[in-house]
């Protein structure tokens, strides 16, 4: 009996294998995600796949990418990048995927950058830092990668302009020392005399530090009217509460890393008045009408807390909406150029006025982020809540 | 005067990471001393102290007095049932198969971990009120204070347990020559559940006092676990002044060199200074 299943099985594939060939592969359009679901990045990385799950969900119910449905597999880069790098190949050569979404840091995203470029299948990221879309010797060809979330230099600008604005031009920098952090240094020292702002400290600290009060003495010595602040993770609310310990009475700013509830959780009443740059996500009730994205913004937040009740185990913070905006970038391109990995490349590449969670996505060539400071406000930490900074 | 006061603040920093140092660098020092291998585990020990106090005081709604030793007692059960079901049933004495055993035991706890409590970052409440205490200019928090306390206490009643009682004498025994133990009359798999109890114990409590200052995640421990690990090198693997002065002495040197220095390279200058010193040691400052 046994030996008759199996035979029934071989028929029925056998069957399966001459008669779709070429059905089968239309039958969905498969599309890799590959986030931090395990490893230090994990609270990041596993809302992002929720979300991703969500969209699809969305994109299907509504007849995925002209009747074809997608279909989403799914790979745990556990924060390592040979583990992304072995996931991507699985998706490229294996899965044969037509596109890619994630990983979710810098670190593993530039492991795959390469990867991606020789597969030629286009990735859109969902991670932090500027490298991966940046070409140049050193850091390789950026044709094929694209990210949803804003660049550094643009959260750095939409923060300089605020101090600008605010008069406040003496700031002390205290930065992580690992791959987000030192990519927000760079953009730091660079923007500054653009915005007529002076950097007169710089002091490091490791992600997982547990007391960083050596680093605001020296940064508080240095005399300056203000503490910009580069972390993602629990690091941040550290040097928020060290700070408070410490009796230091000057702004702190943190990075666009940090606007989630889970902040002002861990710093406590320290938190209180700390500003950062954020999306407009994180203050969807106080954006006029007249907004584009206030549709968007709340339709996510909808399907995201009342549908999905993603937001008991994940409140919503300012990364959730990115894994959308690139799922739906994608989608849309697809629609449009079918899924050949050069005519979808380009058709991404060409997407224009794209109104999303995180921002309106306006793509070139050069800039394959296509988000501007206008998609950033600054938000202010008060009475435990993220309201937007006066 | 204010070079003074940052002096202060800059050891207190050292102080404040090196009893976290210390304390988990005890952890690892007494399995050694009882079952004479390095049980990775026990940095989810500590992780599950912090889950279990979280737990008692946010899911069940206990007060602190009675959430704390309830946490403590929790993972001490941990401890057995992981000797019970994860260390026992290898009936080996091979060291080698023993520490990849713990390093399997650590995946599937943090695996556990990961379902019951989730990802995300959790906040513990400290033990010992959020208002710093000022001395001189400068600031610490008392939880770092309570830590240094208790942890020197912990030293001192562990010392007397391995000296002055019998179970830590048949510990002892054990760990330096199970068959000779055996034929002598003790009960070798009692004392070893007994030392993985004891482990188990002071990983929770390491976990209860550390994650009020270090906030709470179910991977926090391996995060901490390595420079814990260093500290007990400096020190002296298994000698237990020697994991308080390598936890101090690593916390020192890197808020030192912060401050003095270069924040960008405190790591590395800590751990030049830990090579140097086991150069001219190998068996750590306080090593026998």
């Amino acid at each position: 009996m046994r030996r008759m299943n199996g035979l029934a099985v071989m028929a029925v594939v056998l069957m399966m294998g001459f008669s779709g060939g070429s059905a089968a592969a239309k039958d969905t359009i498969k599309i890799g995600a590959f986030f931090d679901l395990s490893g230090p990045a994990a609270f990041i990385g596993t809302p992002t796949k929720l979300v991703a799950d969500m969209v699809v969900d969305k994109i299907n119910k509504e007849g995925g990418v002209n009747g074809t449905p997608i279909e989403l597999i799914v790979g745990d880069t556990e924060g390592d990048p040979a583990k992304a790098v072995n996931i991507a190949k699985k998706f490229i050569y294996k899965d044969k995927v037509a596109a890619i979404i994630g990983p979710t840091r810098t670190g593993t995203g530039m492991a795959v950058k390469k990867i991606i470029h020789g597969g030629r299948v286009p990735a859109f990221m969902t991670v932090g830092g500027d490298p991966v879309i940046m070409g140049g010797e050193k850091l390789g060809p950026f044709d094929w990668v694209f990210k949803s979330p804003q660049r550094s230099s643009v959260a750095v600008k939409r923060l300089y302009m605020y101090l600008k604005d605010k008069g406040l031009t003496k700031i002390a920098l205290l930065t992580a020392s690992d791959g987000f952090g030192k990519d927000g240094v760079r953009w730091l020292t660079t923007l500054a005399p653009e915005f007529g702002i002076e950097v007169i400290a710089q002091e490091a600290f490791g992600p997982t530090d547990t007391d960083m009060t050596a680093q605001l003495t020296n940064a508080k010595n240095a005399g300056p009217q203000a503490l910009v602040v580069w972390t993602i993770g629990p690091a941040g609310s550290i040097v928020s509460k060290n700070k408070a310990q410490l009796g230091i009475d000057l702004p702190l700013f943190q990075c666009h890393g940090l606007p989630d509830p889970k902040y002002i959780e861990l710093a406590g009443k320290a938190s209180e008045g700390d500003r950062m740059p954020a999306t407009k996500l994180m203050v969807a009730d106080a954006l006029p009408d007249s907004d584009p994205q206030k549709p968007v913004i709340k339709e996510f937040i909808r399907l995201y807390t009342d549908v999905y009740g993603y937001d008991k185990q994940f409140p919503i913070n300012t990364h959730s909406g990115y894994a959308w905006d690139a799922i739906m970038i994608v989608a849309d391109a697809m629609k449009k150029a079918g899924v050949k990995a050069d005519d979808l490349r380009s058709a991404i590449e060409q997407t224009k006025g794209y109104v999303g969670v995180s921002g309106v996505y306006n793509l070139t060539p050069e800039d394959h982020n296509g988000l501007d400071v206008d998609s950033m406000v600054i938000v202010q930490v008060r009475d435990g809540k993220f309201v937007m900074a006066d | 005067m204010s070079g003074f006061q940052d002096l202060l603040q800059f050891v207190f920093a050292g102080i404040t990471s090196g009893a976290i140092y210390a304390l988990i660098a005890l952890g690892f020092c007494v399995v050694h001393n009882t079952i004479g291998i390095v049980n990775f585990a026990q940095v989810d020990f500590v992780s599950l102290g912090g889950m279990f106090l979280f737990s008692g005081l946010f899911w069940s709604g206990l007060p602190m007095v009675v959430a704390l030793p309830c946490a403590v007692a929790a993972v001490t059960l941990v401890g057995i049932v992981v000797e019970r079901l994860g260390v026992r049933p290898s009936r080996s004495q091979n060291h080698l198969v023993l520490i990849f055993l713990t390093i399997g035991i650590s995946i599937i706890l943090r695996g556990g971990m990961k379902l019951i409590w989730g990802k995300n970052r959790m906040a513990v409440p400290p033990l010992a009120g959020e208002e710093p205490l000022r001395i001189a200019g400068a600031a610490i928090l008392p939880q770092a204070v309570a830590i240094l306390v208790i942890t020197t206490l912990a030293i001192g009643l562990l010392v007397f347990f391995f000296r002055g009682t019998r179970l830590g004498l048949c510990m002892r025994a054990v760990a330096s020559n199970q068959t000779a133990a055996a034929v002598v009359g003790i009960p070798v798999g009692r004392v070893k559940a007994a030392s993985f109890a004891l482990a188990g114990g002071l990983g929770g409590l390491a976990g209860v006092l550390v994650t009020p200052i270090t906030t709470l995640s179910y991977d926090v421990g391996v995060l901490l676990g390595l420079k814990g690990f260093a500290a007990a090198i400096l020190g002296g693997f298994g000698s237990f002044p020697g994991a308080v002065l390598g936890g101090l002495l690593l916390g020192l040197l890197e808020s030192l060199s912060a401050g003095y220095w270069s924040s960008a390279y405190k790591d590395v200058s800590a751990f030049v200074v830990l090579l140097l010193v086991l150069f001219v040691r190998p068996k750590g400052l306080l090593g026998k």
